[in-house]
């Protein structure tokens, strides 16, 4: 062995201190952590909506199932996201892309919809407070944002584009998930376009920004 | 004769909690697993480089590594995201010929075998792998490539980026 390479490791040695693994519960409790503040945050901002609290919350199928597809999504999301902050070959990280493809079910349906209506669609999805979901939801976001991305800064992620774009998707996923229990808007052509719309819009941002922070 | 998985295994938990000793000796045995490795996969002057690069990550990601799982998958996919790493940084190299005596050891295990650099080529078409073995490890210039393989210089260029596209994208695969 060289000797630089000895001197090398000498350092390497010498600057040792004790570290946590980044084990899966460690990560997951991260994650199960910042969604319950972003829903805590989003009750006492936004305050629950208002059927949620005096009628059976299951009474309108559509809100159910939107909102459990993005909590789903935004789990899945997480899941592997955790998971390639620890490097092992022979681990698959694929399994998101079904998730994706179930909750694309929300769009789509809205497109459908959306040209058998015509041109009544965009105004029937309530494009004022659309946007206020594209916000508010986006924003809600970052909490789940930032604890993935200061996860996947400490852990070691083979992809950083696509770990980033996961931390988008997951992102964007659990704000909207969140901010849903706000929104009294049941519409599928609402929710298919605007809080699908704040998915995108975080995807797009993680997939962008976050690869920068978590390269190494 | 480099420890195994089960020995490096333990004494990365023993790093992990600050243990110094247990520390210098995972560093020696990563660096003789490293060299091997890395073997006919790196132009020869650079492996010293490439070993400490990737001792350093080791060092800086300590905590990725679960001490629940085995280790060398988790050392492999330290190494080759390195080695993908100093693929894109490498150009053109005088030296062009191989150290034998980092030839790859012939008794490799079937674990070492599946998650080998040579694994992540097979899974790239040729001429992708052949564009990237000649220009990025064996230092021909493009020109030199393109006379080699009878493609043209940008279709050499073309396989190349593809390909390091593509095994980027493969770290973690077996």
């Amino acid at each position: 062995m060289r000797s630089d390479t000895q001197s090398f490791i000498d350092d390497l040695v010498g600057d040792l201190r004790p570290i946590r693994p980044l084990t899966f519960p460690r990560g997951w409790a991260i994650g199960v952590g910042s969604v319950i503040l972003t829903v805590i945050v989003m009750a006492l901002y936004f305050g629950i909506r208002s059927s949620f609290m005096v009628e059976n919350p299951v009474a309108n199928p559509i809100f159910v199932l939107a909102t459990g597809l993005f909590l789903m999504l935004g789990i899945a999301a997480t899941v592997t996201a955790i998971g390639m902050s620890r490097p092992h070959v022979g681990i698959g990280h694929g399994g998101w892309a079904w998730a994706v493809a179930m909750a694309a079910l929300l769009p789509l349906s809205a497109i459908v919809l959306g040209f058998i209506q015509e041109g009544n669609a965009f105004f029937q999805s309530q494009p004022v407070h659309g946007v206020n979901c594209l916000t508010h939801g986006s924003l809600l976001g970052l909490f789940a944002g930032g604890a993935l991305t200061f996860w996947l800064r400490r852990g070691a992620p083979t992809s950083p584009d696509q770990a980033g774009l996961l931390t988008g998707i997951a992102a964007g996923s659990l704000g909207i998930f969140a901010y849903s229990l706000h929104c009294p808007i049941d519409d599928i052509l609402h929710i298919g376009i605007w809080h699908s719309l704040s998915v995108a819009l975080s995807a797009l941002l993680g997939r962008l920004l976050v690869p920068v922070a978590i390269r190494w | 004769m480099i420890a195994d998985d089960a020995t490096m295994a333990r004494l990365m938990a023993l790093s992990q909690g600050g243990d110094r000793q247990a520390y210098a000796t995972l560093l020696m045995e990563c660096q003789k697993w490293l060299r091997r490795f890395y073997a006919r996969r790196i132009v020869p002057h650079q492996i010293d480089d490439l070993v400490q690069d990737t001792l350093l990550s080791i060092h800086h990601k300590l905590a990725s590594y679960d001490p629940n799982r085995p280790f060398l998958p988790w050392l492999a996919a330290i190494a080759r995201y390195r080695w993908v790493d100093q693929l894109r940084k490498t150009y053109k190299s005088a030296e062009t010929e191989f150290d034998e005596n980092f030839a790859a050891d012939d008794t490799e295990s079937t674990i070492e075998a599946s998650i080998s650099l040579e694994r992540m080529f097979s899974y790239l078409p040729p001429a992708q792998s052949d564009a990237i073995d000649m220009v990025k490890i064996k230092g021909l210039s493009i020109a030199e490539a393109a006379d080699a393989s009878g493609q043209s210089e940008s279709l050499v260029k073309v396989n190349i980026h593809r390909g390091l596209k593509k095994l980027a994208a493969m770290i973690e695969k077996e």
